[in-house]
């Protein structure tokens, strides 16, 4: 099959991200998607650094840098600013991780979505706190490696389903989506941008150092957390609406685990453990898609 | 794009942090330790191909619904779509990547759509230059017309020499015209003509012509086939009824009348056997095939022996003929011994031991042997080597006398038409070479493609043509993440009945719909499609899309040397190399 991406720019090369990484690609495709009328709110996080330092930026639009605990509410502050500007073409958009997303964010943008303030927030999940050295967050997944998850010392405790908070918040749209899946990402985002309200993406993005992985495995290892159901590519419209948009292969997890250095010290009996809960979550996903609720 | 931006004192510094300038100053390229480079590689198909024709970069322009541009780019290397299209054996798909996947693609059924597509061509078509070299060509068969095509395509004055009334050799009076119409034979030679390629009929190079004559050109090409078939040497050979089964063919194929039994039996197992069996069963007689050893050996190729079987020829294997016998001068009872197989013979096939006291005989009113074809070879001088019965040659064509060079079934074993038309490729460089004073050897290894022999017409004649590593891209080699399953689509064949009644053509070709099905399942092992992932997905902005023969660009001044590009080129179009210290 071949991939059809927009060919206008808003991006340049020279930026700061590590070779490979999935963070610069993800903000490279959301800006084809949504254009140059755009503004990007970034908290703390890898992108802060990516981007490049004061007097200079690797996008062509306007980046507001902000707190690491801050992204909602800085979004709803310009949107608020824009709409007494009468600027209604501007779309505001929050660029934040996981760790300020599901943890540290989650005041803001809890509050921002019950309010269902108007711009798209789009959490780029590399699954850890990168930027500074690979601390678990509440989307590292069930027994990965980290450096506060050391092997011995492993994470117990399964991913925060952040779709579904956030849908349950009763937004008007949420989706995840994947870098390796560029047509799939655009389209939700175009989707995103004709609706008013609270719009949430979550996007997986693939981080080399982060999951011990070859630079140049990145895309292929996105694109099995997808194929596997590990990561299944969906929509929830209106907080109930639920929609698979890619029906994946079901390879077993094994192949996307085995792949990456953070999941090497894995035992048998514990891949066996990641394909069960993989495969109910699927059957859940599959049923709520069918309007059954579980 | 902005340079540094320097700020001298506070005062100059905006009053709240605006950024003024984009990053294109920090020269990520130096980060790198491996460099992507785009490499088109070798498509396993066409280095299988003996005619070359480069199958990835034709049946892209199908799927793109661009015909006539594919059918240029097979006549660049052959003149005869239309023919292999349709008789080609098609090594190209057994070699096929595709089947590692699902099932090989349908190459031949494609290059018969391509050309069935195509418009004749007008005289006076378009060459490369003119020169006032004449060359001669003897024999008007595949070989001898490809070496003339291409000569005349590069400007030549070539006159072919033909002892037949009419052009084609074999493909005019061997293959039966259930397999291929005449009109698609005529039409590729009218097109070969309106190259500007003179072709004299009923001229034989031994009859009426002479090397003498043939002193005034430059350079003369021999390719005159292998007709004489092979005896049998048994008792009985010259009873009437007893018959060679290329003599049938040739006259079925030049229209005269034949008469053949009801009980025949055909001796052999190659085409011309097969062929032979075919054709008495669409003359009304009961075709019967003995063959000395088993299926196995058949030198005839699967599809023509799975179409003879289809039609109800009964093949009998592990039989020799061991006496013709006859009642007043015509042949009546044939008959045979039971054989089995033994050790490897000098062919590397198992040969045939008699099984002692199994003879039998069987009815027959004619009998046709078809048990292969040798060339004749009396006609040429004695400083020309021969060399078990066939014309020796060098890589570069060339007979052991300078200005005569010989190609095709009466100079090698491979006698396909396919291989035909390569050796008259072969030929046609080599004589250039001569002619230009270019030295063939490092010529024709420069224009290579993978390691069989075949040659590239098309890297010959264009400097700018994209080069290709003669690296033959395996399977694994390929990113199947972006491809789908699919079924093959295959030529629809008429029904038995329809089929055994006259000469009209078996295979009916592919749909118009189905050829573009078939077109967008081929992987384009090696060669860029443009498919665009390695731009989509370099997350450093530094692959470059440019037009023309070169597609894309790496801009090495931020390419960080990730190899996302490489590994995501579904076809291996790109190759990784060290970065230098
Ligand atoms: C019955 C049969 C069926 C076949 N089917 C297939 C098939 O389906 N697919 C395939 O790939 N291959 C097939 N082959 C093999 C293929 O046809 C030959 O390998 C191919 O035609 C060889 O080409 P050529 O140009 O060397 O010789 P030819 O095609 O034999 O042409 C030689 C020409 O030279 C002429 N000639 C001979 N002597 C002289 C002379 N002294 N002066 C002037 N002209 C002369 C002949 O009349 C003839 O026209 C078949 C062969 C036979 C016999
Ligand atoms: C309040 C606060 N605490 C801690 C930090 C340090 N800090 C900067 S980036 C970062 C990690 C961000 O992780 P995540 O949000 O997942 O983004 P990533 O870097 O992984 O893209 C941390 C902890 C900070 N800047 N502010
Ligand atoms: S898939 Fe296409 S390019 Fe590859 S071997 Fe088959 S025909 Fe050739
Ligand atoms: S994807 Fe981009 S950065 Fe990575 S190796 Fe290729 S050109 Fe260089
Ligand atoms: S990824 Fe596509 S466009 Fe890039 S080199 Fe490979 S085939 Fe060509
Ligand atoms: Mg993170």
């Amino acid at each position: 099959m071949k991939i059809h991406i927009p060919k206008e720019e808003h991006m340049g090369p020279g930026h700061l991200a590590c070779a490979g990484c999935g963070s610069p690609l993800g903000l490279r495709l959301a800006l084809k998607a949504l254009g140059e009328e755009t503004v990007i709110v970034i908290p703390a996080s890898c992108m802060s650094i990516i981007v490049g330092p004061f007097p200079y930026s690797a996008i062509g639009v306007p980046i507001v840098h902000v707190a690491f605990e801050t992204a909602a509410c800085s979004a709803s502050g310009i949107r608020a600013s824009l709409d007494m500007q009468g600027d209604r073409k501007t779309t505001v958009v929050a660029w934040a991780g996981d760790g300020g997303t599901f943890d540290i964010g989650i005041q803001a943008l809890s509050g921002a979505a019950e309010r269902n303030d108007d711009f798209i927030y789009i959490c780029s999940d590399n699954e850890a706190y990168m930027n500074t050295g690979i601390q678990r967050s509440s989307a590292t997944p069930y027994l990965a490696w980290t450096t506060t998850t050391p092997v011995g010392n492993p994470k117990e405790r399964p991913k925060k389903d952040m779709m579904a908070i956030m849908a349950d918040h009763g937004i008007p749209y949420a989706a995840a989506a994947c870098v390796a899946y560029p047509e799939d990402f655009i389209g939700k985002l175009k989707k995103a941008k004709g609706i008013k309200g609270t719009r949430f993406i979550h996007l997986l993005t693939p981080c080399p150092a982060g999951w011990r992985i070859a630079s140049n495995e990145s895309i292929k290892v996105a694109r099995l957390a997808v194929e596997t159901k590990v990561f299944p590519l969906y929509e929830i419209e209106g907080g109930e609406v639920h929609t698979i948009t890619y029906q994946p292969k079901g390879t077993p997890v094994e192949a996307y685990l085995s792949q990456q250095g953070r999941f090497r010290h894995l035992t048998k009996e514990e891949v066996a453990t990641i394909q069960e809960n993989v495969d109910r979550r699927w059957d859940r996903l599959v049923k709520r898609c069918e309007g059954r609720a579980n | 794009m902005a340079g540094k931006i320097i700020y001298h004192r506070e005062s100059e510094m905006p009053f709240s942090p605006v950024s003024s300038g984009d990053m294109s100053w920090n020269r990520t390229g130096t980060w790198r330790y491996i460099r992507p480079k785009y490499e088109d590689k070798t498509p396993p198909c066409n280095a299988a191909c003996p005619a070359g024709v480069d199958i990835p970069m034709f049946i892209g322009l199908v799927g793109e619904g661009r015909y006539e541009e594919a059918w240029n780019v097979i006549r660049e290397e052959s003149p005869f779509p239309g023919v292999c299209g349709r008789v080609c054996f098609h090594p190209c798909e057994s070699h096929c990547n595709r089947a590692d996947y699902d099932e090989v693609m349908a190459i031949n059924a494609l290059e018969r759509f391509v050309a069935d597509q195509a418009p004749p061509l007008e005289p006076g078509s378009p060459i490369r230059g003119r020169r006032e070299e004449r060359v001669a060509v003897v024999g008007s068969g595949p070989s001898g017309l490809s070496c003339a095509y291409h000569l005349a395509r590069m400007g030549y004055q070539v006159t072919v020499f033909e002892a037949l009334p009419k052009p084609g050799g074999i493909l005019r009076v061997g293959i039966p015209s259930y397999r291929l119409p005449k009109d698609i034979l005529d039409k590729e030679i009218a097109d070969i003509q309106a190259c500007g390629v003179e072709i004299k009929t009923n001229a034989r190079l031994g009859g009426d012509l002479s090397f003498k004559d043939l002193e005034e050109y430059e350079a003369v090409f021999l390719a005159t086939g292998a007709h004489v078939s092979r005896k049998l040497n048994i008792p009985g050979e010259d009873l009437e009824g007893v018959g060679s089964g290329l003599d049938l063919l040739r006259d079925i194929n030049l229209g005269k009348a034949v008469h053949v039994g009801r009980k025949v039996a055909v001796i052999g197992g190659g085409n011309t056997a097969l062929d032979a069996a075919r054709a008495v069963l669409r003359l009304g007689g009961n075709p019967l095939i003995l063959y000395r050893r088993s299926r196995e050996e058949m030198p005839a190729f699967d599809e023509e022996v799975s179409e003879a079987l289809e039609e109800g020829i009964e093949i009998r294997y592990l039989i020799g003929p061991t006496e013709i016998i006859g009642l007043n001068g015509r042949v009546t009872q044939l008959e045979c011994i039971k054989m089995e197989l033994g050790g490897e013979d000098e062919t590397g096939r198992r040969r045939p031991v008699p099984i002692p006291q199994s003879n039998f005989t069987l009815e027959v009113d004619t009998l046709i042997v078809a048990a292969g074809e040798e060339p004749n070879l009396t006609f040429l001088p004695e400083d020309i080597r021969v060399e078990a019965k066939m014309v020796s040659t060098d890589k570069g064509a060339r007979t052991s006398r300078k200005e005569v060079f010989a190609g095709g079934d009466m100079a090698h074993l491979d006698r396909t038409v396919a291989h035909a038309i390569g050796f008259g490729k072969r030929a046609a460089i080599s004589i250039d070479c001569v002619i230009r004073k270019r030295g063939v050897t490092s010529v024709l290894q420069g224009i290579r493609v993978g390691e069989n022999g075949t040659l590239s017409m098309a890297k010959y004649l264009s400097e700018i043509a994209r080069r290709r590593s003669p690296h033959v891209v395996a399977f694994e080699e390929l990113n199947l993440d972006y491809f789908e399953h699919a079924e093959r689509n295959e030529r629809a064949k008429l029904p038995v009945p329809e089929r055994v009644t006259d000469f009209r053509e078996v295979s009916t070709g592919l749909t118009e719909q189905e050829a573009l099905r078939e077109a967008v399942r081929c992987f384009s092992c090696g060669v860029c499609d443009g498919c665009e992932n390695c731009y989509i997905f370099c997350p450093d902005l530094s692959v470059i899309t440019d037009e023309g023969v070169v597609k894309y660009r790496i801009n090495y001044d931020y390419c960080k040397g990730c190899g996302i590009c490489i590994a995501e080129c579904p076809r291996n179009a790109l190759s990784v190399e060290k970065e230098a210290k």
